[in-house]
């Protein structure tokens, strides 16, 4: 083995040394060993370039470990993670987890607007210019409408000019280009994870039932405090002795049984989505009556309607489901996790889509400034989602400790909280291209979440019963995030920018007939300067043309299939193995 | 080398930093920690001539409740007494095996020693009976039965003894472990 050490390269040495299950004393005479043979053998020549390039690599190797611990030092609540996974352990800490995470796209995304946006045109131009009478009141800030519709924060106040200081910066290509860099960037980061979890968590893994998986892998060695490994020590013995009894009496259900319980599926999945799409008419016809442009207070005070009857749908509903999933019977307890989370989707996604269809189709042709009008009802709905999750959590948590004890302590539910934290972030990546600081609000929530969350957790609930798949529920949250939610963002700002006209009295894009117009102006000047023809012909034979995103979807097709056959034919090998060790 | 217990020079550290998965911050952490167990006579001795008694290493928070921590110290103390008092470089091996960074091969093979109660390098029914004890806890209505731990134990061997032999081995056990990606971030105790 020494041998094969010092045939390495100095820094896979160092890894495969560390990566030796042996004691601190055995390594380090397994390195001296190692250390002695390579200076007896070296030969004398060389040996100035040598030391240099050693001294290089060691120099090199020191430096990376102080930016490793510089980075552990400055990660953002590092002290009070390591507390709640001591407490509560690693499942409830992927929830804050998840926080932190969507915390740094919302960063990137606020920079990122910031800079190349926002920072422009305050610069050239500095001062909202107010039509006369309309101050700052204080239902602004709860509507998002009057002053602030005439401050950069909605797409309105954006020029379509082609700024003219330091060099020329034309606005209108800035900020297409700009939300399209953030999307890019975005999805990107998402499939990444998404694939690295995936190919962690679900492909290889065991089924959560098995004993196997119970006893060798499911004891939490983080948790440290004394009440919470007692409590898992009572789970576990009562989880085991759950399943055991259920294997000794393996019960067929008989006929009738099975008829009943089937018929029990079908009434609450017919009456979740029948539930979900009254909610989406029921938005439907409360957008069209509160349909007025002037601006009283109390009309103002009006709009405040919609998003108010949004958040409780969301905050109400759900616990129907529940209590419908309460009557239901399930074989095992991740389906039942699946569903529910299931039926939620459908419930956000048709508020959601009735939401974008009325401003697509009703707000755009009506109104003569309708991005910014958009930005404001979404402004609107992140704010009353915030308000309406604090509520929650404040009767749902605090109050129900003190009040109804008798309910018992209550669970830190994961699934459901970091599904409202997907919802949030989806309105925030629908507003981007309506109102480019919404990242800021989305960056305070998350924030001032962490802090309520955490005392609520401390004070409130206990650990989860059921010591889940922590990896797993986090990859189908993750699936959860891009899918649905993220791409369902991107083609209605897509919708947006390619079919509909932007308005024409305000905007960066006013007077084009749709947003992806401006690219092609930009395409049209660069030719007619005849400058950068790579760019021309970028443009015209690859982003235009239909065969060459044909070609690239017939390529990762069969790319798909032949890694599919390699997994088959894998599977059967890993059968043919198991057989030839028994025998 | 003559450094004494109190303080630690910087060729140690980065010799530490090289052959554990602890980064500079998580070597001094656990410095300054292991000093605050020595007794006062110590502090003025060579630090590689030291060991805490394993009851006093049992003091610390993160290893008091923990179900195992009497086989955690058994294992990691080199001592020839086998006693599970520990030097301050098998402190250091414990805090790596147990990083964050740890590959999961030093995790199981780690826990499998761990698990081990007998030290004899399988994991036969008297281990496993020591293991379901441990993780179910002591008093009478959470303890299995005979009947309910003879099943268990039936069941664990049915579904990880792939040679079929009656025990469960380092590869059979690595196996299991592989399976289960919440295996690496359970198996962690930061300072």
């Amino acid at each position: 083995m020494v041998k094969e050490l010092v045939d390495m390269s100095t820094r896979e040495r160092i890894h495969a040394i560390r990566d030796l299950p042996m004691s601190f004393e055995e390594k380090k005479s397994i390195r001296s060993q190692v250390l002695a043979f390579k200076s007896a053998n070296q030969s004398p020549h060389f040996t100035g370039f040598r030391d240099f390039t050693e001294n290089a690599s060691v120099t090199l190797r020191r430096w990376g470990y102080s930016v490793r611990s510089a980075r552990q030092t400055l990660q953002l609540w590092q002290g009070t993670m390591k507390e709640i996974g001591g407490r509560f352990g690693t499942s409830v800490l992927t929830y804050f987890m998840f926080l932190k995470w969507l915390l740094v796209f919302n960063v990137v995304s606020f920079l990122i607007n910031f800079g190349f946006i926002t920072i422009p045109l305050l610069v050239h131009d500095h001062t909202p210019n107010l039509p006369p009478n309309v101050n700052f009141r204080g239902l602004e800030i709860l509507t998002g409408a009057g002053y602030f519709n005439y401050t950069v924060m909605y797409y309105g106040s954006y020029s379509n000019e082609t700024l003219v200081g330091l060099g020329e910066y034309n606005l209108q290509l800035a900020y297409f280009f700009t939300i399209s860099l953030y999307m890019v960037l975005c999805g990107v980061a998402l499939i990444f994870s998404m694939a690295k979890s995936f190919k962690e968590n679900y492909v290889l893994s065991d089924p959560a039932s098995s004993s196997a998986w119970q006893i060798l892998c499911s004891w939490d060695f983080s948790i440290v405090n004394e009440r919470a490994i007692t409590q898992r020590k009572n789970n576990l013995s009562v989880q085991l002795k759950e399943s055991l009894s259920e294997g000794a009496q393996t019960e067929m259900l008989t006929r009738s049984e099975k008829m009943k319980h089937f018929g029990i599926h079908l009434g609450s999945w017919l009456l979740s989505t029948s539930l979900a799409f009254g909610c989406g008419s029921g938005i439907y016809f409360l957008c069209q009556t509160t349909d007025d442009s002037s601006w009283t207070p109390l009309q103002e005070a009006e709009t405040l309607l919609v998003p108010f009857v949004v958040s409780l749908m969301n905050l109400v509903v759900p616990l129907f489901y529940s209590l419908f999933n309460k009557f239901e019977v399930y074989s095992n307890q991740r389906k039942q996790i699946y569903v529910l989370l299931v039926r939620n989707v459908i419930l956000k996604i048709s508020i959601l889509s009735i939401l974008c269809y009325y401003w697509m189709q009703v707000v755009a042709k009506k109104f003569s400034c309708w991005e910014s009008m958009v930005g404001q009802a979404l402004y609107r709905l992140v704010l009353f989602d915030f308000l309406f999750l604090m509520l929650g959590s404040f009767f749902g948590e605090f109050l129900r400790k003190w009040l109804l004890p008798n309910l018992g302590v209550p669970e830190f539910d994961v699934a459901r909280n970091v599904f409202e934290l997907i919802y949030a972030q989806t309105l925030v990546w629908i507003g981007i291209y309506f109102s480019p600081l919404l990242p800021v609000i989305q960056i305070l929530k998350c924030f001032i979440f962490f802090y309520v969350k955490k005392v609520s957790l401390a004070q409130n609930c206990q650990p989860p019963r059921r010591t889940g798949r922590a990896a797993q529920m986090q990859t189908i949250l993750i699936a959860l995030l891009f899918f649905p939610s993220f791409v369902g963002a991107l083609s209605i700002v897509a919708y947006t920018a390619w079919s509909l006209t932007p308005s024409k009295q305000c905007g960066p894009f006013r007077g084009l007939n749709n947003t992806f117009g401006a690219v092609g102006i930009w395409i049209d000047n660069l030719q007619q300067s005849s400058s950068s023809y790579w760019v021309i012909w970028i443009y015209h034979h690859v982003i235009r043309s239909e065969v060459f995103y044909f070609f690239l979807a017939l390529i990762v097709i069969i790319i798909i299939y032949i890694f599919w056959q390699v997994t088959q034919g894998r599977k059967q090998l890993i059968v043919q193995l198991r057989q030839q060790i028994v025998n | 080398m003559g450094t004494t217990a109190s303080q630690l020079g910087k060729d140690l550290l980065s010799e530490y930093q090289e052959l554990t998965f602890l980064t500079k911050q998580e070597i001094l952490l656990a410095h300054k920690r292991y000093t605050e167990l020595l007794l006062k006579e110590d502090l003025a001795k060579d630090l590689s001539s030291i060991r805490v008694p394993m009851a006093k290493i049992l003091t610390l928070p993160e290893l008091k409740s923990n179900p195992f921590r009497q086989r955690i110290c058994r294992v990691f103390s080199t001592s020839g007494l086998n006693d599970g008092s520990l030097s301050f470089e098998d402190f250091l091996d414990l805090l790596s095996a147990f990083s964050d960074s740890a590959t999961m091969e030093i995790k199981s093979h780690y826990a499998f020693r761990i698990f081990d109660f007998d030290d004899d390098g399988t994991l036969d029914s008297s281990d496993l009976r020591n293991l379901v004890n441990c993780l179910t806890g002591e008093t009478n209505d959470t303890r299995l039965t005979n009947e309910e731990m003879r099943q268990l134990i039936k069941n664990i061997l049915e579904e990880s003894d792939i040679d079929k032999d009656g025990t469960v081995n380092l590869s059979e056990f690595q196996h299991v472990i592989s399976r289960s990606p919440d295996f690496v971030s359970s198996f962690k105790i930061v300072l």
